[in-house]
């Protein structure tokens, strides 16, 4: 919406004293000097939207980068120049937005001048720029409008530590060390399991298919255990610090391109809180995956005040011991463990179940959490080990150093 | 300072306006003071008009209360409009429909 200057703002202070004056002296022309000031304002507001409707009509962007492909992390050098036509007595300048997955600010341009600036793009994928905003005011009003339309150039931003598809002869070979199972002619079959929404239907298994009358898949030997779930919980707008995160996205990213390269597949769970924001059953798809993650950014809880243990802990508490404790407080910690008890038989805890299903869909036999974990609210953090440990799955959580651990997990790696 | 100035200068101009008394001296004081405070022009007349029709529901009514609250309305209504426009422009920039 626009905005008064402090001139605009003057006048409508004017005209509300000579409506107190008109009102006090009941005088006409106390009346018309306020109600014409009135009037005034609203036509200054109305011209001004017009003026800047011309403006934005007539607006356009050229902006260049440097490279249009390019790796997760790496600097991009934009020029942007931006011609607009101001109508008499509006002053206008352009701020150009970049990518919504760049660290950096998107620099102001007056139009008909060049501006140079630097973005750092995070995350892998196709991204475009996010527009211009055309800042224009005049005497009596300003605003800030957003024109999305200017998002050219297309950018292509692969993850770290991988090549381009289709790079030419030799390309992705050289150093790289690869140590992927591939599928080759004469790789074992473990067994065959029925088919689930989602599976490869390349890994259909014909002969036993016709023998059960319904669709069997087979498991590769390659993959015993099952590719493991990669689970990411993202932090809170709160939690902040940009670097921080960019950081973890990045960890994320690779850990997801790593197992999908050395394993080949993954699934990949994303919370927010005690809630499922995307699950991926299993891929052997780099892109897909990536796909998946792309736009990683911290969400804001809609339950922020979940702290809700579920069906496990309050298991766990009911059957604690009173051992060494007086006979009042053995009476207490029985009724006590009896309400936990017929709490936890009765809570439906959505999210572990939501939890549950997710992870019966994956074959996985190892978890990798990745968290931030940030001080507060961890309970949906235990709720998701505790499903994991009861479908008998190793946990193994991924945090920052000294962000402590969760009770059940088998072992904490520093990110 | 030069807006400030000129601001001082239309308070100064209102208080003549008010000091004025007859309703049409009022009018043309309102109207030469406003085009000294803009400077630009443009559009001018279409206020003009407004602050006439005003002028004459003031004289035709013989209060002042009334006239102030009808034009509150109808300031009212004109911000309505004025925040749709401002909504559609948004939407028209964004990509969308205006």
């Amino acid at each position: 919406m626009i905005r008064p200057t402090r001139t605009s703002e003057g006048v409508a202070a004017l005209a509300l004293a000579l409506t107190v004056t008109a009102l006090l002296l009941t005088s006409p022309a106390a009346a018309l000097a306020a109600g014409s000031l009135a009037l005034f304002l609203l036509w200054r507001g109305w011209r001004f939207e017009r003026d800047l409707l011309a403006a934005a009509s007539s607006l356009t962007v050229e902006r260049e980068v440097d490279r249009t492909i390019l790796r997760q992390g790496a600097a991009a050098t934009v020029r942007v120049r931006a011609e607009i036509a101001a109508p008499p007595g509006m002053v206008v300048r352009i701020r150009d937005l970049p990518p919504a997955v760049a660290v950096g600010e998107g620099a102001r341009c007056d139009p008909g001048r060049t501006a140079t600036y630097t973005v750092r793009l995070m995350a892998p994928g196709k991204t475009a720029f996010c527009g211009v905003v055309i800042e224009a005011s005049d005497a009596f009003f300003s605003r800030d409008l957003v024109c999305r339309g200017f998002d050219a150039p297309h950018l292509r931003v692969f993850p770290a530590g991988t090549v381009a598809a289709g790079g030419g002869t030799g390309a992705g070979a050289g150093d790289t060390e690869v140590d992927r199972k591939t599928a080759l002619a004469g790789q074992g079959i473990r067994g065959f399991r029925p088919y689930r929404s989602g599976d490869d239907p390349g890994l259909i298994d014909w002969k036993v298919t016709a023998r059960h009358n319904t669709y069997y898949v087979r498991q590769l030997a390659g993959l015993e255990g099952g590719a493991p779930l990669i689970a990411v919980d993202l932090p809170t707008r709160a939690d902040g610090d940009p670097e921080v995160f960019a950081r973890f996205s990045m960890a994320v990213y690779s850990a997801v391109e790593g197992t999908i390269g050395s394993c080949g597949g993954c699934s990949l769970l994303v919370v927010a809180g005690p809630e499922i924001v995307r699950f991926l059953p299993l891929t052997q798809d780099i892109r897909e995956a990536l796909a998946t993650l792309g736009g990683l950014l911290p969400a804001e809880p809609r339950a922020p005040l979940y702290r809700a243990p579920g069906p496990v802990f309050l298991a766990a508490r009911a059957r604690l011991p009173g051992i060494g404790s007086s006979e009042r407080e053995a009476v207490f910690r029985e009724r006590l463990g009896g309400v936990l008890r017929a709490f936890a038989a009765e809570s439906p805890a959505p999210f572990a179940a939501a939890v549950r299903a997710a992870l019966g869909r994956t074959d996985a036999s190892e978890v990798h959490l990745y968290s931030l974990l940030p001080a507060g609210d961890r309970s949906h953090l235990v709720q998701l080990v505790y499903e994991a440990k009861g479908l008998g799955m190793r946990v193994v959580l991924r945090a920052p150093a000294g962000a402590g651990a969760l009770p059940g997990v088998d072992a904490v790696e520093v990110l | 300072m030069a807006a400030d100035r000129r601001f001082l200068l239309l308070s100064a101009g209102e208080v003549l306006v008010v000091a004025a008394g007859d309703l049409v001296a009022a009018l043309v004081l309102q109207v030469i003071v406003l085009a000294a405070f803009l400077g630009d022009l443009r559009g001018l007349p279409v206020f003009t008009v407004a602050a006439v029709l005003f002028a004459a529901v003031i004289a035709a009514s013989g209060t002042v209360f009334l006239p102030l609250v009808g034009l509150a309305a109808a300031l009212g209504c004109g911000y309505v409009a004025l925040t749709l426009r401002d909504y559609r422009l948004a939407r028209w920039a964004a990509g969308g429909e205006a």
